[in-house]
């Protein structure tokens, strides 16, 4: 008697001091000086509502029945927490910057917002999370009765007792978990209290351990002397057991509801997962470190019928040890009350979000978003969530009775609650999972789940019939719930999980092939799959008919006056706009409805605000103008850089252009005071022998000499008027082509007779082998050519014995015609300027020429489709005329 | 046009140095698979005392606990913005 006492005094003085904890960790977060309270170290501390009073009690019992086997279930989580940078990374990303509320939210969120989804999440979560809290009450409850003996029984019987317990949780829960709306505001004092917790169990249970190690055991050495010798010596673990149970465990660290709570809703900060990865695994060590000792002992000490499940507190208890069962005795008390509650407020969550909620708001119309206080509703479902959800699992556990070994309630649980896992996993790494997808995956899984393990589970004749179990529905064998397709694989969990997820799998990955996703369902699967390159928001509101008013009237209900107020009000500072009531953008829409979904998920924030702006779901063209804004952005930009290039390129070719016409305008003038000058000095000799003339009192001789002298200066005018008169043509264009074929030779012999080389000491060389070319140009003007480089030759060749070389060469893609003299040559400084205009080499005008002849030859050559230059160093005056080889017909030479 | 590509061919060695970090983050479970499935071969015919198996299978995990830490370790320092980038 005494020493119940002595526990109740000690449970509930424990009890309390979790109040007092919870209480002023919730209080210092509220004034913000809550850092040590988001450390990563209490993270990883919160994680550990994995190991629940299952672990504390169970796994013992567990090694004791089957050995080694149950590390399967540490060994799970060890793999997911060790692989974070895969997946946890994400799905932290995913859950901050999507404000997911729990896995339904996440799941119903990422399939376009889909409430139905959410409702077969939460349904999965309820009938998966139900029996392990009854699992949880049970094994206080039993814990109690093995510390009180039959006591217990006389002071109300357990029942009452689990009652009273159940009881408690929900006011606990109730008190720490809805204080806050928001569910992203975090529950600081939970989650330290659970921390607390997790210390405790923790120390708890090693100190049982080194306790029967060193206490009883004799040492490490002695104690696996005892290992070898017990019933569980040999590794005796199938091996289908090994991996179906690793598999199972690892997912449902993933998808358990209120292991998704700690991982990803209370999540301050990505980094603390880096923290966990491996301080969590390192927790689940310690954890199990000491299982197999315990159960050796244990097995050994106690008498024979002693449930193994209670060796952590008995075998303490059965050696005087009552401080250390004591505090094992808190250490499942931790483990069993942490889990409740957590799962209660995970559970409570989606319920009320995903169930509650849309039935009260359907229920009230429309209008009830203005007019109903909204924030109430949602705290008051959800506590009346976690109170069913206590129910729940007090009416399973005393309509069971338990009984049951612990640890297969468990497994039976972690295998329920893993049918969402393919829709989870399938959400966030492929983009063309669908709704109908995740919607079929989930029934056909669960209902494979339900129908082979769940109902079977209960033994014969409560849900199926002994002869249903034996032979199947109406005797068709291959049905047999735990033989599906006639393959009786001997273990029904492993049976079980296989066909469960394999046919999930196959149902997702087919239904989502087969269908085809709405547009927002498009747009969240992008925004969730890469959720490390998108940083933009979810969701997608076009300027509706949404009043600002309405909206803030409802953010109100839901956020809370002050929230909501201060919300609108920098929204509508951002737009520049003073007051409450900022444009109903669809950034600030999105906005809203990502705070909004923070307090009732995604699905019913949408559904609300859809419903102020008259339609439910968006537009392709919505979805486009928030998918195409970086786009268009980016676009934007690019436009603008090929702007300005543009204009940059316009403004030098504008500049260039204005150069040419400086040049040009010099060029007039020169040109001009050059023809001036060049028909002035005939002129001049024409006016002063025209005036002799006129004077008379000439002889003969004189008057044919002076009438001469005028003849000859206007042919000179007449000539230089002619090739004025050329090269304008040639240069403006006009000229026409006269194409003909003929011998280059033919054409040199011409050039020379016409320049006059007969008469004159001009010694022509050639090479009339090369020359034998026929061609088809115009034959007359190139000949012109020729005879302008022969003519300049003939005059500004100054050697004693002048020669002029013709040479014709093939280079390939043109034709070289060179004529070189062995004069003095051009000065290097006037080889630029020889094919401008009236340009001459020195001072003499003896030659007669005004300068045009090379720039005639220029215009002309080019017309012709090739180039003259000028050749320097060949030890004379040198040039060669080019000609694309186009122009050659025949080669009758070389 | 002066954009940054996404994925530029070449590192300098500190980021290549990160990448490849992330990447032994990537293996790691795949390890951490492999090691707890080995007791699968121990399978009939060979008698493996639990006493054994347990100082392996613990062994192990010691030492996954370990690396884990390391590359956390590493990972947690560099700035998170860059925990987005591609191998």
């Amino acid at each position: 008697m005494g020493i119940l006492n002595v526990l109740v005094t000690v449970s509930l003085a424990y009890v309390l001091f979790l109040f007092t904890v919870a209480f002023f960790a919730d209080r210092s977060a509220a004034r913000g000086r809550a850092k040590w309270l988001q450390s990563p170290l209490i993270y990883t501390l919160s994680l550990s509502i994995y190991c629940t009073a299952w672990t504390f009690y169970g796994a013992v019992g567990y090694a004791a029945r089957s050995g080694v086997e149950f590390l399967t279930i540490y060994l799970g989580p060890s793999i997911v927490m060790i692989g974070w940078w895969w997946t946890l990374r994400k799905l932290v990303r995913i859950g901050r910057s999507q404000r997911v509320t729990s896995i339904a939210d996440l799941i119903s969120s990422r399939f376009g917002k889909s409430n139905s989804l959410a409702v077969v999440v939460t349904v999965i979560a309820v009938v998966g999370t139900t029996p392990y809290i009854a699992l949880q009450l049970q094994s206080v409850t039993l814990a109690l009765e093995a510390f009180a003996g039959d006591v217990a029984k006389t002071s109300g019987g357990p029942s009452a007792t689990t009652l009273w317990l159940a009881a408690g949780l929900a006011l606990f829960t109730v008190l720490f978990g809805t204080r806050n709306l928001d569910a992203n505001e975090r529950h600081d004092g939970v989650v330290m209290a659970i921390a607390v917790e997790a210390v405790v169990k923790l120390v708890a249970l090693v100190a049982v351990g080194l306790f029967v190690i060193w206490g009883i055991g004799g040492g490490v050495g002695p104690t696996l002397e005892r290992i070898s010798q017990s019933d569980i010596a040999r590794w005796d673990v199938s091996g289908g057991r090994w991996m179906g149970l690793m598999f199972l465990s690892a997912s449902a660290v993933l998808t358990l509801p209120r292991m998704f709570q700690v991982l990803v809703v209370e999540n301050e900060d990505e980094r603390h997962l880096a923290t966990a990865s491996w301080a969590f695994p390192a927790y689940l060590m310690l954890m199990s470190l000491f299982v197999v000792p315990i159960a050796v002992i244990g097995l050994e000490h106690m008498p024979e019928g002693a449930n193994p499940d209670l060796f952590v507190l008995t075998l303490p208890l059965s050696e005087g040890q009552n401080t250390l069962a004591m505090l094992s005795f808190l250490g499942g008390f931790s483990s069993a009350t942490s889990m409740v509650i957590v799962a209660a407020i995970a559970l409570s969550t989606m319920v009320s979000n995903h169930i509650v909620m849309p039935i009260w708001l359907s229920a009230q119309g429309s209008t009830a978003i203005v007019a109903g206080d909204v924030r109430h509703v949602v705290l008051l479902s959800r506590r009346l969530s976690i109170m069913g959800v206590l129910t729940l699992g007090y009416l399973y556990h005393h309509t069971t009775g338990g009984g049951e070994a612990l640890a297969s309630i468990g497994l039976i649980s972690f295998a329920g609650v893993a049918q969402t896992l393919p829709a989870l996993l399938g959400g966030i790494f492929w983009r063309g999972a669908t709704r109908i997808g995740a919607l079929c995956g989930m029934v056909v899984g669960f209902v494979a789940w339900a129908y082979t393990l769940f109902m079977p589970s209960f033994g014969p004749e409560v849900f199926l019939s002994d002869e249903f179990l034996r032979n199947g529905p109406m005797g068709i064998g291959w049905l047999r719930p735990q033989a599906l397709f006639g393959i009786s694989q001997g273990d029904p969990l492993v049976h079980s999980i296989i066909w469960s997820m394999s046919l999930n799998a196959l149902a997702f990955f087919v239904g989502s092939l087969v269908s085809f996703p709405t547009p927002l369902e498009r747009l969240q699967g992008a925004q969730f799959v890469n959720v490390f390159d998108h940083s933009t928001r979810p969701g997608s509101w076009s300027r509706g008919m949404a009043e600002a008013e309405d909206l803030l009237v409802m953010a109100q209900r839901i956020l809370g006056p002050s929230e909501a107020q201060s919300l609108f009000r920098s929204e509508a500072a951002s737009q520049g706009i003073t007051g409450y009531l900022p444009e109903t953008t669809p950034e600030f829409l999105q906005r809203l409805e990502r705070e909004m979904a923070g307090s009732v998920g995604a699905a019913t924030a949408h559904a609300m605000i859809g419903q102020i702006l008259g339609r439910a779901s968006v537009t392709v063209e919505d979805l486009m103008a928030v998918a195409d804004e970086t786009a268009q952005i980016m676009e934007y930009s690019n436009q603008l850089e090929a702007k300005s290039a543009e204009l940059t390129r316009t403004a030098r070719q504008l500049r260039a252009a204005n150069e040419k016409l400086t040049q040009m305008s010099v060029q007039k003038d020169a040109f001009l005071s050059q023809i001036s000058h060049e028909l002035r000095t005939p002129m001049t000799s024409i006016r002063a022998f025209s005036e002799i003339l006129r004077d008379g009192g000439l002889d003969e001789a004189a008057l044919a000499k002076y009438a001469g002298i005028i003849h000859d200066e206007a042919i000179r005018l007449t000539r230089l008027l002619d090739d004025l008169l050329d090269l304008s043509v040639l240069e403006n264009g006009q000229v026409s082509l006269n194409e003909r074929i003929g011998r280059l030779g033919d054409v040199l012999d011409q050039a020379e007779a016409a320049a006059g080389i007969e008469n004159s000491r001009l010694r022509v060389v050639r090479s009339r082998v090369r020359e034998d070319l026929v061609l088809y140009t115009d034959l007359d003007r190139l000949a012109q050519v020729f005879i302008n480089l022969i003519s300049n030759a003939l005059k500004y060749c100054d050697a004693k014995r002048p020669r002029l070389e013709i040479a014709v060469r093939d280079l390939g893609d043109n034709l070289a015609i060179d004529f070189v003299d062995n004069g003095g040559g051009i000065p290097t400084a006037s080889q630029d300027v020889i094919f401008e205009k009236f340009s001459r080499v020195g001072s003499d005008q003896a030659a007669g020429g005004a300068g045009l002849g090379l720039a005639i030859c220029r215009e002309i050559v080019h017309r012709l489709g090739g180039t003259v230059s000028y050749l320097p160093g060949q030890g004379g005056a040198a040039f060669r005329v080019l000609l694309p080889m186009t122009v050659v017909r025949q080669n009758r030479g070389s | 046009m002066g954009r940054k590509p996404e994925n530029p061919l070449f590192l300098e060695r500190q980021r290549y140095r990160m990448r490849r970090i992330m990447d032994a983050a990537r293996f790691a479970p795949v390890l951490a698979a492999f090691l707890f499935l080995i007791p699968l071969m121990w399978g009939a015919g060979q008698e493996v005392p639990t006493a054994s198996a347990l100082i392996y299978i613990f062994g192990a995990w010691a030492g996954l606990i370990a690396v884990t830490a390391f590359l956390s370790h590493k990972l947690r320092k560099m700035p998170r913005d860059n925990w987005q980038e591609r191998p």
